[in-house]
């Protein structure tokens, strides 16, 4: 069984959209998959939203205590990076050309439609500021 | 009993308005009347200082910043580091050793303070340098900070210890210390005021130079400091008459002006103080004058 995390608006769940910011996303969608398939689903709210500093770190920090084994965004910030890196979770890149429901990145991710990244893609502190960057 | 200098920060919020101009030929002034004078370089991003005085940095000492290296062997990961550790510098996922990520770390050592089963070990990496060196009879203290570096707090904070170590020591008695900051009124600033027991802003005619004024104004009275204002390149033309009705409204006093003459500007280039070079005390020009008028007010001010 592997668990992928994708950031999420709302409450989170498949039928949520992907969120591009990692770090203040407003949830996290845990999705477990067995043999190639969605088998379940649980999300949690992004307790860093509204931190001052180090969102990109605290946002890793619940995806790692949340066993997640790969992690799918849109935007992610040098501390991110670092951080995922750190407890070596893979970094997938969904595109940024629209937007995804979960389900659909995780389709992506099950087609392996998407890349594997290791650096950030945007400078610290993009994501900063609520409903700016979607 | 060790005597105390007098300390004077020389400041001004905008760039280049000419701190290291007066705060070199201040320096140049008190050592020539025989005070035994220190002069501290507290722009630790674009140290220079020493260039207007014709020395040459030499030996350095580094300036430590505090990193929190994880001993496995002694931690139990139970995540206390990093549930307090304010800026979110320690990754720390159950069941596994916590990971600084130094980029956000303050080296505020809370970590190292509260392990339970001390398992962070202070470690140090240098983010600067001191330097010590004596120019033409002046001793001078610089601070650097390392390109790419963002900590220069600690830079000057390194720098005030070395400061109050050489007064206390004794070895020396000094009668000034005169301390040349950054642009700005941010916290490096900050620090070296705070330090002061008098303030020269100096500004120049232009709009820039008025509204930095205001801005370093307001810093020096949050700091309670008694402060006089020097303008330099006075003779810029243009917002001349707007600055100094400014001014006037503003009920600043005034210590001097310096003109913009072509001496000054010369000795900035070639890297000698106009009050060092033997050409300008002969002919005496306009810029020469003024710094010895600024040299005899500041000396009524702090009553040396």
């Amino acid at each position: 069984m592997v668990i992928v995390a994708v950031p999420s608006d709302g409450n989170g769940g498949l039928k949520e959209l992907m969120n591009s910011r990692f770090g203040r996303c407003p949830s996290f969608t845990f999705v477990h998959i067995e043999n190639n398939k969605i088998a379940k689903v649980k999300a949690i709210s992004n307790s860093a939203v509204g931190q001052m500093g180090g969102a990109g770190i605290h946002a890793a920090q619940l995806i790692g205590d949340n066993g997640a084994d790969a992690v799918v965004i849109g935007f992610l910030g040098p501390n991110a990076a670092q951080s995922l890196n750190a407890l070596k979770i893979p970094i997938y890149q969904a595109p940024q050309n629209k937007s995804f429901t979960v389900k659909e990145v995780i389709e992506l991710y099950l087609k392996e439609k998407l890349p594997l990244i290791t650096n950030a893609n945007v400078s610290a502190h993009q994501g900063m500021g609520r409903g700016t960057m979607r | 009993m060790v005597k105390n200098p007098k300390i004077i920060c020389v400041t001004g919020g905008k760039g280049g308005t000419g701190k290291t101009l007066v705060a070199v030929n201040l320096a140049t002034m008190f050592k020539n009347e025989g005070f035994k004078t220190i002069l501290i370089d507290g722009d630790s991003e674009n140290p220079n200082t020493y260039l207007l005085l014709g020395g040459k940095l030499g030996i350095r000492e580094s300036v430590p910043f505090f990193k929190p290296s994880i001993n496995e062997n002694k931690c139990t990961k139970c995540g206390i580091c990093a549930d307090n550790c304010v800026p979110h510098a320690l990754l720390h996922v159950k069941d596994s050793f916590p990971v600084p990520i130094l980029a956000v770390c303050s080296g505020c050592k809370l970590c190292f303070k509260i392990c339970p089963t001390v398992a962070i070990e202070p470690d140090y990496k240098t983010i600067g340098w001191v330097y010590n060196l004596n120019v033409r009879e002046i001793e001078l203290l610089v601070g650097e900070l390392k390109p790419g570096e963002a900590r220069s707090a600690s830079i000057i904070e390194a720098l005030i210890e070395k400061l109050e170590k050489k007064v206390q020591e004794g070895k020396e008695e000094y009668d000034v210390v005169i301390i040349d900051t950054a642009p700005g009124a941010h916290c490096d600033v900050e620090e070296l005021i705070e330090k002061a027991d008098y303030v020269i802003p100096v500004t120049e005619p232009t709009k820039f130079g008025l509204s930095d004024l205001v801005r370093i104004n307001e810093l020096i009275s949050l700091l309670h400091k008694d402060f006089r204002v020097i303008i330099n390149r006075s003779t810029l033309l243009g917002y001349k008459n707007q600055f100094f009705n400014e001014i006037k409204n503003l009920n600043l006093e005034i210590l001097g002006r310096i003109p913009l003459h072509e001496e000054v500007v010369n000795s900035y280039c070639i890297g000698v103080p106009l009050m060092e070079d033997k050409k300008s005390q002969e002919e005496m020009g306009p810029a020469y004058k003024a710094f010895k008028d600024i040299y005899e007010n500041v000396k009524k001010w702090i009553e040396i």
